[in-house]
Order: C-alpha cells, then sequence, then structure tokens
C-alpha cells in the first residue's frame, strides 16, 4: 500500500469567541484596559470549530466529507489549503494542493474574460506556461464565445460561472480541495463538476470535498467523512456515512 | 511538485525565498491587474501619473516659489526642485497608503486561498515604481527645458529608492498585520501619510534646517532619499554619510521588525479579516 496522500492527525482549530467580537477596534480595547470588565459575560469563550480530527486519504481517492451547517466542514478544509493555521494537530499534504473553496476566486469585475482567466489561474496557482497553453481550451470549454473579451461584469451569472469554472477544471493538481461548488449553477453545470471529479481520481489524483448532496457522495466517494460539532462522528465506507449523515440530521 | 505540512506553531523563517520564487508568476499578475484597473476607464488613463505631479508642480511653484520665496537647493530651478522632491514623496505615500491596505483590502482572496500573502505588500510597492518611472520622465523634460544637468548623485539615486521602498515595506508589514484586526488603521493612515509629508524635505531644502538636528531628522529614510533625488537632479549637496548610515539602520530595523510581526501572525489572516 502507498504512502497516503493526506494525513490528518489530532487537528483542531479554536476560535476565541469573546476575542472576536471585542477586539475590533482599538478604543474598546483601551476602554477594557481601563475599565475592568464584569466577571460574568465577557470571559473567554472557546469554540473549538474542529476537534481531534485524524484520517487519511490514499491517492486517486475521491473523500466526501458531509456534515450539518457548522459542523468543521469548510474549517477543515481552510486548514487542509493552508488558509488558517490549525490550533493544534498537523495535516500532511503529499503533492501539489489546488483549493476551490468557491467558483473564480479573485475574478475582477472590470477585466475582460480573457484577463481574468490569467488573474484566476495565477491566484488558483496556474503557472503562466500553463495558463498559456491552456488558454484556447478554457475559453471553448467555457462557451462565452465572442463575449471573451467583453468585461465580465457585463456577463449573466451563467455565463460568469461557466468561465470560472472552466479555469477551474484545468488546474493540474494531485490534491482537489472542492468546497459546496456542486451546490451553485444548474443541473448540466453540476454534472460536469462531478464527471470533472471523477477525471481527476481517474488520473490518480485525490479529491476532497464537502457537500449536502447524498446522490453525488454516493456516487463518487468509496469512503465518507461525517463530522457533527467539529468532531468526527464517522469514518469508512459511503454507504454508512450516509446513513449516519441522516441520522444525525434528525 | 512538493506538499507541505499545516501545523499550528508560526516558527517560520523570516522570508521563505523559495516559495516566493515559486510565486512569482502570481506577483507578475497582481501588479498587472493593479495598474490594470487602476487605469481603466479613465479618459487619460496612465496620463493620470504624470498630470498628479505636473500641477502639484506648478501650484506649488506659484505658492512657494513665487509668493513666499522658499530657497531651493543650490539655485535649483523651483519647479526642478519641487518635483525632485515631489516625485520620492509621491512614490512614498502611494506605496505605503496601497500596501498598508492591501492585506484587507483582499480579504475575498485571503479568506478562499493560500498564497505568501506579503505578495500583497509587494505588488502594491512595484506597481508604485512603475509610477516613479513615468514621473522620472516628466523629470527628464523639467531638466531639459530649465537645462539643468545631472550629478553624480544619479548612481545614488535607485538605491535611494530602495531605501525608501525598504522604509515603506518595513511600517506597511506592521501596520498592515494591525489592519487585519483593527479597522483604526484606515482611519489612522491619511493621517499619518501627511504627518510623514511634513517631517521630510518635500516642499522646503533640508539645508533649511539646523544642522544640529540633522541626526534626529534621519531617523526618518525618505530625508535622505529626497535629498538624494535633489542631489541628482542638479541641486545641493549629498545626505551626510551619518545620515545616510542611520537611515539605512532604521529601515533594516522595520524590516526585519516587520516581518517577525507579520509572519507571526498571517497565518489568522483569514480568522479574523
Amino acid at each position: 500500500m502507498s504512502a497516503p496522500a493526506i494525513r490528518v492527525s489530532g487537528l483542531g482549530k479554536v476560535y476565541t469567541v469573546n476575542e472576536l467580537r471585542h477586539r475590533r477596534t482599538l478604543s474598546e480595547r483601551l476602554w477594557r484596559m481601563l475599565r475592568p470588565a464584569p466577571a460574568t459575560g465577557n470571559m473567554p469563550e472557546h469554540l473549538w470549530a474542529l476537534r481531534d480530527v485524524s484520517f487519511d486519504v490514499e491517492p486517486g481517492e475521491v473523500l466526501g466529507v458531509v456534515g450539518s451547517n457548522g459542523s468543521g466542514k469548510s474549517t477543515l478544509l481552510k486548514i487542509l489549503a493552508r488558509i488558517t493555521t490549525p490550533s493544534t494537530g498537523e495535516a500532511e499534504m503529499a503533492g501539489r494542493v489546488g483549493a476551490l473553496l468557491e467558483v473564480g476566486t479573485g475574478f475582477h469585475p472590470d477585466l475582460s474574460g480573457r484577463e481574468n482567466i490569467l488573474l484566476n489561474g495565477a491566484i488558483i496557482g496556474m503557472t503562466s506556461a500553463e495558463i498559456r497553453s491552456q488558454e484556447a481550451g478554457i475559453i471553448e470549454f467555457s462557451g462565452v464565445g465572442k463575449f471573451i473579451d467583453t468585461p465580465v461584469k457585463h456577463y449573466s451569472s451563467g455565463m460568469f460561472m461557466r468561465l470560472a469554472f472552466a479555469v477551474a477544471s484545468h488546474l493540474l493538481c494531485e490534491i482537489m480541495l472542492v468546497d459546496e461548488v456542486l451546490a451553485v449553477g444548474d443541473a448540466g453545470f453540476q454534472e460536469k463538476c462531478k464527471s470533472k471529479i471523477q477525471e481527476i481520481a481517474r488520473g490518480g489524483g485525490t479529491v476532497v470535498f464537502t457537500s449536502h448532496d447524498m446522490a453525488a457522495i454516493e456516487r463518487l466517494c468509496r469512503r465518507v467523512l461525517v463530522l457533527s460539532e467539529g468532531k468526527v462522528a464517522y469514518f469508512g465506507p459511503a454507504a454508512g456515512g450516509i446513513g449516519e449523515y441522516r441520522r444525525l440530521a434528525r | 511538485m512538493k506538499g507541505f505540512i499545516a501545523r499550528p506553531s508560526n516558527e517560520h523563517e523570516l522570508v521563505d525565498f523559495p516559495e516566493l520564487l515559486r510565486y512569482r508568476h502570481l506577483f507578475a499578475v497582481l501588479v498587472w491587474r493593479t495598474l490594470k484597473v487602476r487605469y481603466q476607464q479613465t479618459v487619460i488613463g496612465v496620463g493620470w501619473v504624470v498630470l498628479q505631479p505636473l500641477l502639484l508642480t506648478f501650484v506649488f511653484t506659484v505658492i512657494f516659489g513665487l509668493l513666499i520665496h522658499m530657497p531651493t537647493d543650490g539655485g535649483q530651478p523651483y519647479p526642478v526642485f519641487v518635483l525632485s522632491g515631489l516625485l520620492v514623496w509621491q512614490f512614498v505615500a502611494q506605496s505605503f497608503q496601497q500596501a498598508t491596505s492591501s492585506v484587507v483590502g483582499n480579504a475575498h482572496l485571503i479568506t478562499k486561498i493560500y498564497f505568501p500573502r506579503i505578495l500583497l505588500l509587494l505588488a502594491a510597492i512595484a506597481a508604485s515604481f512603475f509610477d516613479l518611472l513615468c514621473v522620472l520622465g516628466l523629470m527628464l523634460a523639467f531638466m531639459l527645458g530649465y537645462g539643468v544637468v545631472p550629478t553624480a548623485g544619479v548612481l545614488a539615486f535607485i538605491p535611494a529608492m530602495l531605501l525608501a521602498a525598504v522604509t515603506v515595506l518595513g511600517l506597511a508589514l506592521w501596520l498592515g498585520a494591525l489592519y487585519v484586526p483593527y479597522r483604526d488603521v484606515g482611519h489612522l493612515l491619511p493621517f499619518l501619510t501627511q504627518i510623514w509629508m511634513f517631517l521630510s524635505p518635500v516642499f522646503y531644502p533640508l539645508a533649511l534646517l539646523p544642522p544640529k538636528y540633522e541626526l534626529v531628522y534621519a531617523l526618518n529614510p525618505i530625508v535622505v532619499a529626497v535629498q538624494t533625488s535633489r542631489w541628482a537632479f542638479g541641486g545641493g549637496e549629498p545626505p551626510a554619510a551619518s545620515m545616510v548610515a542611520i537611515s539605512c539602520a532604521v529601515a533594516a530595523v522595520l524590516l526585519v521588525s516587520g516581518l517577525w510581526f507579520f509572519r507571526r501572525h498571517e497565518g489568522r489572516f483569514a480568522d479574523v479579516v
């Protein structure tokens, strides 16, 4: 058996709720120093968005992460994507990581479609050679045709999304993190997303994706990680995970 | 392609040069985006870069040169005197404000994707270098028009601008990181920039200052940068070696401490921005 593509052990992320609420302005902080707050209600509250999460993902595997809103799915993906640091534990990623936490990150409304391919491609981690060699393919795939040199603020939301997804789907990486992207767009768009995920896995790539769409999870994943209040409620074969998700949702 | 390990500790080296090198393409694209968006949908586009200092030079020549009779360095024509200070100052003011606001201004990127956050600051400063080049073109026209001959100081101009850029980067690393949790920085920024301008010899000659305060004055590295520019473009004396030494030391301390502070906090920018 080969080494795992992703190895997560004892991962935790704590947010200090009151700190977030009360550190917005400097004057507030100074005020608090001058006039000590009453003992009740102002003690920092620690909120564990993730606690003691451990799992492995094999190369070529598609792992589904499910759980209700606020269960820690997005926090997990943000740590795996290095957007934020964990409070405890570690996550080891063996390969180039591509993160698609939203469609069209960094798209600028005043720039044309072609210019946004360059911008968004660079932001999600494509090299200039990759963007140059794939530009024609991306434009073709997006189907925006003659509007490619129009500022994207004039695009319909469907065109915008198709272009953004076209760039994302040309990203070459060994580990792909996808967050709820399947939830946006029409049926045709969602279908494209799913086939893309399968294609990556067939090519030996590893995919971690979060979803509320159990049909998609069942079709794409061999194993599922179920999160509940930041903890691992289940980690194993997809069928059992879907059952656990449904049980928790009740 | 190499992977990475996400860990809680923030014990990174001050600068991860191999990583910055891997992200050079994103850096270039961020600079391009800044310039492209700044001058798109404007009628005269890049012309603004030259028009602003041109108009300011005119106004200050009338007020300080014709009405107040402010002395210049070594008999420099007043417009050349003003512009040689202004071109440094405009670079400093613009890059300082943009670099400091760059982390908060790109919150939509910070919360969605990883890249070395310092790239945002570096790109803001690099974009200001482009504007500086355009204003240098205007300077050249002024010198031809007034028959001013550049001095050996021209050789010191590039190192002086690097000194200014390092100073700006050091300060922007501190304030840019503080801006993320404390929006107060946004209110402080224009005010700070204005005070900084009065502390720099932009509209008055350095020689106006009592020499015994020179070393205190040199705590602001922009003084040395402006004075070098004056000297380069035909007026005044080069800044004293002791002033240059102090300014370089201040810039180095700002840069190293700024990098330390920024690196300590960048892992949590996405949580608080």
